[in-house]
């Protein structure tokens, strides 16, 4: 990797990433609901590096995103399985910059966190476990998968090919 | 004879006035008979345009106004004074910071909002934050210049609250969604839709009576113990100041 390919890692890492999840801009929001950043950024790494590196950056990723939520629930258990799910799939297939193919990953990749986020949650409070349905998770889980598979095949494809031009 | 009777009384009736006072005496009788309405009737609308109009009705209702807030506050010290003699909780207007919300997190997996008031304004972690209607949430983390407050309605979050009318005490749980569910802690709530939720006027932990919404459905038959649906008075998509309480934490 070379120095530009670096300091776009290093932007998008240090600044992109806490700037872009704590502003949350309406016009990136789904009746409030914000993208999946950390499968945005995951994507493209895990596609392009090897599985090692990329549950390393799933975790640090995860305890990152912790960082900014209120509750013991955890982004680094579905992040770690992404992660690795990801790199073996980036390191079998060579044609993954593919526009719609990042999308579908991002929408696959999103589901997971969702529900990993919605077992934690009824695991964590018992409250959650008088009434099984819970209209809030698959209101915030639709539209955060619709949000994502939107942005990511913009975004990711062009970390993945920034990647991949260096 | 009978003729010059006749001519007489013709006389009398119409070419001497007579006339005119048979209808004067009977238009009395008839206002005494009526009680004078004609005249109150008349005097009425007589007064209609000077009478107190919206103008007028402004200045009593501002008056009323006036005589309501000055009532307030000496209920609000007479209730500090009791409060102060029961050892109790005080709800001091004081003691607030008023902090900008930075970030907005509603309508997500974590309901939260971050401010940018935070340990170095005072500000610590369990104090009350309200906005425009009533309570919001607590504080859940600080930093130097910031804060994150945990909203009512996130997942698992929960406060004791009082229902004034029944006198009952109850458990708010966030859902996730804009309506928390209120868990009774008796088997009979007693509740009913459209009651005021506030926060306990005993409470050691939370400032009391602090509003925090209004009942929206209850299901009296639940078990383990009856619930309700509590709809916010104060949202928090919609707030962008809000105020910190400094009485607990």
């Amino acid at each position: 990797m070379d120095r530009n390919s670096k300091n776009i890692l290093f932007f998008c890492i240090a600044i992109c990433l806490p700037l872009l999840s704590m502003l949350s801009p309406n016009w990136i929001k789904i009746n409030g609901v914000s993208p999946c950043w950390p499968v945005v950024f995951l994507l493209p790494f895990s596609l392009k590096n090897a599985p090692w590196r990329s549950a390393m950056a799933g975790i640090f990723l995860g305890i990152f995103f912790d960082s900014f939520t209120v509750s013991d629930v955890s982004y680094v258990p579905s992040l770690l399985f992404l992660s690795l799910a990801w790199s073996q799939y980036g390191l079998r297939n060579k044609k993954i910059e593919l526009f719609l193919n990042i999308g579908l990953m991002a929408i696959l990749g999103t589901v997971v966190v969702g529900f990993s986020i919605w077992v934690q949650k009824i695991i964590l409070h018992s409250t959650l476990r008088n009434n099984w349905f819970h209209s809030w998770s698959l209101y915030v889980l639709i539209c955060e998968v619709i949000i994502t598979g939107l942005l990511a095949p913009f975004f990711s494809s062009w970390l993945l090919s920034t990647y991949k031009k260096n | 004879m009978i003729k010059a009777r006749r001519k007489i009384g013709f006389y009398l009736l119409f070419k001497s006035k007579f006339w005119l006072i048979f209808v004067f005496g009977a238009l009395l009788l008839g206002i005494r008979w009526t009680k004078g309405a004609v005249y109150l009737d008349f005097y009425s609308l007589l007064l209609k345009p000077i009478l107190p109009g919206a103008a007028q009705r402004e200045w009593i209702q501002e008056g009323d106004k006036f005589e309501k807030n000055i009532r307030l506050k000496l209920l609000e010290e007479d209730n500090t004074r009791l409060r102060r003699a029961l050892s109790l909780q005080e709800f001091n207007n004081d003691k607030r910071i008023s902090a900008a919300v930075i970030s907005r997190s509603s309508s997500s997996w974590w309901q939260q909002l971050e401010i940018n008031k935070g340990a170095k304004d005072g500000i610590l972690k369990g104090q009350t934050v309200v906005g425009p209607g009533g309570l919001i949430g607590l504080v859940d983390s600080t930093t130097p210049l910031t804060s994150r407050i945990r909203l009512l309605t996130d997942p698992g979050h929960q406060i004791g609250v009082w229902i004034d009318r029944t006198k009952r005490h109850g458990l708010l749980t966030g859902m996730g969604t804009n309506r928390p569910k209120l868990i009774f802690l008796n088997k009979n709530s007693l509740a009913k839709i459209g009651d005021v939720v506030t926060t306990s006027p005993a409470s050691t932990l939370l400032p009391p009576n602090l509003i925090i919404g209004i009942v929206q459905f209850v299901d009296e038959k639940a078990l383990p113990s009856p619930f309700a649906i509590v709809q916010l008075t104060a949202s928090p998509e919609a707030i962008d100041w809000v105020q910190v309480l400094r009485n607990n934490g």
